[in-house]
């Protein structure tokens, strides 16, 4: 009987079977590793790290415990999404982007995932400590659904070094056009080889925030304040024209120096692209990740899209969500307010990254005017803090992604288009731009129109 | 016999054509061990090892086991390992019980249905996995499984696949005179079937289990969409998530991968033959 | 179980039972939900609402599926098309009795096919980086290629399609060695006796020989192809890349389903993959069958 046993499997086979074998009595005998107290999402390494010395005091002094998580933001993304929609376990306390909390906003309004926090925070008053524009992102239909952390001023940062060696004066600039008047010398093709040696602006057809950013900068938008698409407008036409301008053509002044990759940091380590546009969190990254441009680098309010215009934009945002699943929404509020009011983590957060507060109050401290060497002895956060005011709001539409994915797709069409026809310049390229933009408006509005459940609350609320 | 200066060439031709189409084959796999023992740094700068002065020119003091340990350690990667482990091994083996079970039924028994279910489980071979996704993962919610192992592992159970190569195996290596004897001799149906035949079919017993227990360990979207908590994570889950928190750590991704690929590659040596010949008799008569 | 001498009625009942209890729960009540879920819009697992016919009328509308249906066709053509000549090539140089190794040479063909597509995924991230990932500096070193060559933005399909082929090249072949070994050897003899050149043996003798097999592995590289997400899902860090170029199928019924959380929409598209599959299947057979003759 033993040997036919023994001859039933290779021994590969009985590989196998030990295997299940161990693994299953390890796997039941695990303790179940769910720790008590409340959990947090984070998806920010930076915020991580800020945040651990304040979780640890927080869990000596203080019940119930604060267990802090670092996950990738596809999978922040992805758990909270299942999380919400399936009942499965989800954290008590969740720092989400503005794509990522979007999500939460698809269904019925009484199924967001995340608690309604509009009364508390009208209660406690922070309603008026903070920033406005900052809470658009997080507000839908009305409600308020998260605490901002952040304002995200966004300034241009260029190559002093460069321009001062062309002997260029940027006290002057305003517009765009001066900008570009002003910087053209540094295009010239002075080692011979044909091609300019450097651009002046970092941007693409690919880059679909920058573009938000631009758009967002000059007045236009992909979606009006009742979260309507608004993707076919004057002024978007007019700035995605101008962009297909800066890419494509003769008068081409732009390169593709995508944050975030390692060929576009090295182009501009190299001094390819002059200029980038720089939200307050980029400056850490910079630091960070090209520490050899210290001192080379300034900031300067963004050049207008027309006389007197915006000198700044938005890009990105991060909130703190409750989990409408928490156990213990008192606690998770108290600790919200801990993590996002602090004083001190406002000044942590502007020192190691370069972030602004979005409390009024703190505008003031004198952290902010502290001279930054990487900046030539600029104080970025007083120069960002004086734009503050100005920040463009953003849309809470959960089809914000979608939309700018689709604005890109036009940008790309139109530069396509631009360099089959051979037209270059602005008044040509709008007509096309704003075909491009309308059927844009309308792939989406598609979108919209077919959820159901938005409409709903759109037509009980409205 | 005598081999013609043109047979001569046609062989060294073919030998130059299969050895560089192994190169080339082989040349990633090169690639995911020296970069794992790499630091990120070191990963772009030189293609295999580190440019050094030492033996072959290479650098081998700037080896390192740092990306193994940050794995195990910060990464948890113990665990995801273990969940792998569990998942593909008990599935496999609960899917080939099944499979062979099912297989002996349709192939050594007449009854009536025993048409029907055949040809139900040919038809079942072409259903598209994806078409199932959706509808299997709201099942689980209303069946409570989700974020749980046993809703990975049943669905898993019953592979349209295991029963068709099963019954092929059992048509063509299970006499009937076999089973019929021991039946004379007294035998009831288990012990029939798990003495006598279960060692008929051993082959494919190993190739099944390989097969599955494969699959398994390389299913992502599964675990992807069932799974919550991240202690669940099997290695193909977990791998993904640590391309995503550590997107620039390539040394890092490369000593995950390997970890990942390692074990099933050692498993596969063990049961090579097997393995081939049971994936091929599906296709192939005889 | 009893020692009852004979069988009993429901014996091979109770041996297919687990199979056929699983399959019941788990494949054939499934398929049947997701006719009902595809006439749905859901958000979530819990909530629903009934839509009828509205998300195929959608489905036709939607670019972005026409998008992941064009980019699918692409792979699974350029896939078919460039991997399986190659792996019947090798099978070919791999069958000749003469060959030392065959083996070892097995063995390092089919071992890219044993790590699972995730896995992949991750290896080839650094291999597809422009300028400084390790395709594009070979090529560049060896023939010149453009370092810039952006593998991952413009041409993702292209990108899958060459790690697809190293993938499964060995394993395509392995089913092609196993049935060129099975040729009956006594027709070629006789084919080489008659005087047919290599040539014409080949034509005559090995194609009609291995065409069932030919057939089979043609149609499970379709059905692999059409079913391509990991590959690109992971690659582009669980987006489908600029301009959706690494947009599937399968990839857009992952993210309307799971990302989104509508289930019926996905249900929809996984049905239109299905039909799709259905169709291609018959009409490959056909195509094999009028060949035959």
């Amino acid at each position: 009987m033993l040997t036919t046993i023994r001859s039933a499997l290779s021994p590969g086979g009985w590989a196998i079977v030990i295997l299940a074998a161990l693994s299953t009595l390890l796997v039941l005998s695990r303790p179940d590793t769910r720790r008590s107290g409340l959990d947090m999402w984070v998806f920010a390494r930076p915020h991580h790290e800020m945040y651990v010395p304040n979780v640890e005091s927080w869990n000596a002094s203080r019940d119930p415990d604060l267990n802090l998580y670092l996950l990738s933001l596809p999978a922040l993304e992805r758990r909270m999404s299942s999380g919400f929609l399936s009942d499965t376990p989800v954290a008590d306390l969740i720092e989400a982007d503005v794509r990522v909390a979007s999500r939460a906003f698809t269904g019925p309004l009484e199924d967001v995932g995340f608690l309604d926090l509009t009364d508390r925070i009208r209660e406690s008053g922070i309603l008026e400590e903070i920033n406005g524009p900052s809470f658009t992102p997080w507000t839908s239909r009305g409600r308020i659904f998260g605490l901002p952390h952040d304002v995200h001023p966004v300034m241009l940062a260029y190559r002093a070094d460069l321009v001062e060696e062309a002997g260029i004066d940027v006290s002057g600039i305003e517009t765009w056009d001066d900008f570009i008047g002003a910087m053209k010398p540094l295009m010239a093709d002075a080692d011979g080889d044909g091609r300019p040696d450097r651009y002046l602006l970092n941007v693409w057809e690919t880059q679909i925030d920058t573009i938000e950013a631009f758009v967002l900068q000059a007045g236009g938008s992909y979606f009006d304040e009742h979260e309507r698409v608004a993707i076919d407008s004057e002024v978007n036409a007019r700035v995605i024209s101008t962009i297909a301008t800066w890419v494509a053509g003769p008068n081409r002044i732009a390169v593709d120096a995508q944050e975030f990759t390692a060929s576009g940091n090295r182009l501009k380590l190299e001094g390819f692209v002059v200029a980038s546009i720089m939200p307050d969190w980029l400056g850490g990254v910079w630091k960070h990740d090209m520490g050899d441009l210290s001192g080379k680098v300034k900031l300067m309010p963004i050049p207008a899209w027309e006389e007197g215009g915006c000198r700044t934009t938005v890009w990105g945002g991060t909130m703190l969500g409750i989990a409408r699943s928490t156990r213990d929404p008192e606690a998770a509020w108290e600790l919200a307010k801990h993590l996002y009011l602090s004083e001190d983590l406002a000044r942590q957060l502007y020192e190691s990254n370069g972030i602004i507060s979005p409390i009024r109050r703190l505008w003031a401290r004198e952290f902010y005017d502290v001279p930054d060497e990487f900046f030539q002895g600029q104080a970025p956060g007083r120069m960002y803090i004086d734009l503050a005011p100005s920040v463009p709001h953003r849309t809470s539409s959960p089809f914000n992604q979608i939309a700018k994915e689709r604005v890109r797709d036009a940008l790309t069409r139109l530069r396509q288009y631009a360099e089959q026809e051979e037209m270059f310049t602005l008044e040509e390229l709008l007509p096309e731009a704003r075909r491009q933009l309308a059927s844009a408006h309308e792939d989406i509005q598609l979108r919209v129109d077919r959820n159901v459940f938005l409409k709903e609350d759109s037509e009980g609320q409205r | 016999m005598e081999v013609s200066p043109a047979r001569r060439l046609w062989m060294a031709i073919t030998y130059v054509l299969l050895v560089a189409t192994a190169l080339l084959m082989l040349v990633p796999f090169v690639y995911l061990v020296c970069s794992a023992f790499k630091t990120n740094d070191d990963v772009f700068r030189s293609t295999f090892l580190p440019a050094g002065d030492g033996l072959f020119g290479a650098g081998w003091g700037r080896l390192t086991l740092d990306n193994f340990r940050r794995l195990f350690t910060e990464m948890d990667f113990g665990r995801h390992m273990l969940n792998s482990v569990f998942l593909a091994s008990v599935t496999s083996i609960l899917a080939t019980l099944a499979s062979a079970m099912g297989g002996y039924a349709l192939a050594k028994f007449s009854f009536a249905g025993r048409g029907f279910f055949t040809n139900f489980v040919l038809a079942a071979l072409v259903i598209p996995a994806a078409v199932l996704i959706a509808p299997t993962y709201q099942l689980l919610y209303w069946m409570g499984l989700l974020d749980s192992y046993a809703g990975l592992i049943l669905p898993g159970i019953a592979p349209a696949f295991g029963v068709y190569l099963f019954r092929q195996a059992m048509l063509n290596s299970v006499p009937n005179e076999v089973l019929d004897a021991a039946r004379i001799d007294g035998a009831g149906e288990f012990r029939v079937f798990f003495g006598m035949v279960i060692p008929l079919v051993r082959p494919m017993l190993g190739a099944f289990l390989l097969i599955t227990f494969l699959g398994t360990w390389n299913n992502f979207i599964s675990p992807q969409v069932v799974l919550q908590s991240s202690e669940k994570f099997p290695l193909s889950v977990a791998i993904a998530q640590l391309k995503g928190v550590y997107s620039q750590d390539y040394a890092l991704q490369m000593a995950g991968t390997l970890v990942s690929i390692a074990p099933v590659l050692c498993l596969f040596l063990l049961l090579q033959k097997e393995f081939i010949s049971g994936l091929t008799s599906g296709a192939v008569k005889g | 179980m009893n020692t009852v001498v004979g069988r009993s009625r429901w014996t091979p009942l109770i041996f297919l039972a687990p199979f056929i209890v699983t399959f019941l729960v788990f494949t054939a009540y499934p398929l049947v939900q997701s006719v009902n879920l595809s006439m749905h819009q859901t958000y979530g697992p819990k909530t629903s609402t009934f839509v009828g016919g509205g998300n195929f009328t959608q489905l036709f509308g939607d670019p972005l599926f026409w998008k992941a249906l064009g980019n699918t066709f692409l792979f699974a053509l350029g896939s078919v098309l460039l991997q399986l000549p190659l792996s019947l090539g090798l099978a070919l140089l791999l069958d000749r009795p003469a060959v030392k190794g065959r083996l070892l040479f097995r063995l390092i063909y089919f071992s890219p096919s044993l790590a699972g597509i995730v896995f992949v995924a991750l290896l080839f991230g650094p291999i597809f980086e422009k300028n400084t990932g390790l395709l594009n500096v070979w090529l560049n070193s060896l023939i010149g290629f453009d370092l810039e060559f952006p593998w991952m933005e413009r041409h993702v399909m292209t990108g899958l399609i060459v790690a697809g082929m190293w993938m499964y090249v060995g394993f395509n072949m392995v089913y092609f060695l196993a049935a060129l070994q099975n040729v009956d050897r006594s027709i070629e003899e006789a084919a080489l006796v008659d005087g047919a050149g290599p040539w014409q043996r080949f034509r005559h003798v090995t194609i009609p020989a291995i065409r069932p097999v030919a057939g089979f592995v043609v149609l499970l590289s379709v059905i692999g192809s059409f079913q391509l997400f990991e590959l690109p899902f992971v690659l582009l860090n669980n987006t489908a890349g600029p301009d959706n170029r690494g947009l599937t199928i399968v990839m857009y019924l992952y993210q309307t389903g799971f990302e989104i959380g509508d289930l019926g929409y996905a249900s929809a598209i996984g049905w239109s993959l299905a039909i799709l599959l259905m169709i291609l299947a018959i009409a490959l057979r056909l195509l094999l069958r009028r060949y035959e003759d």
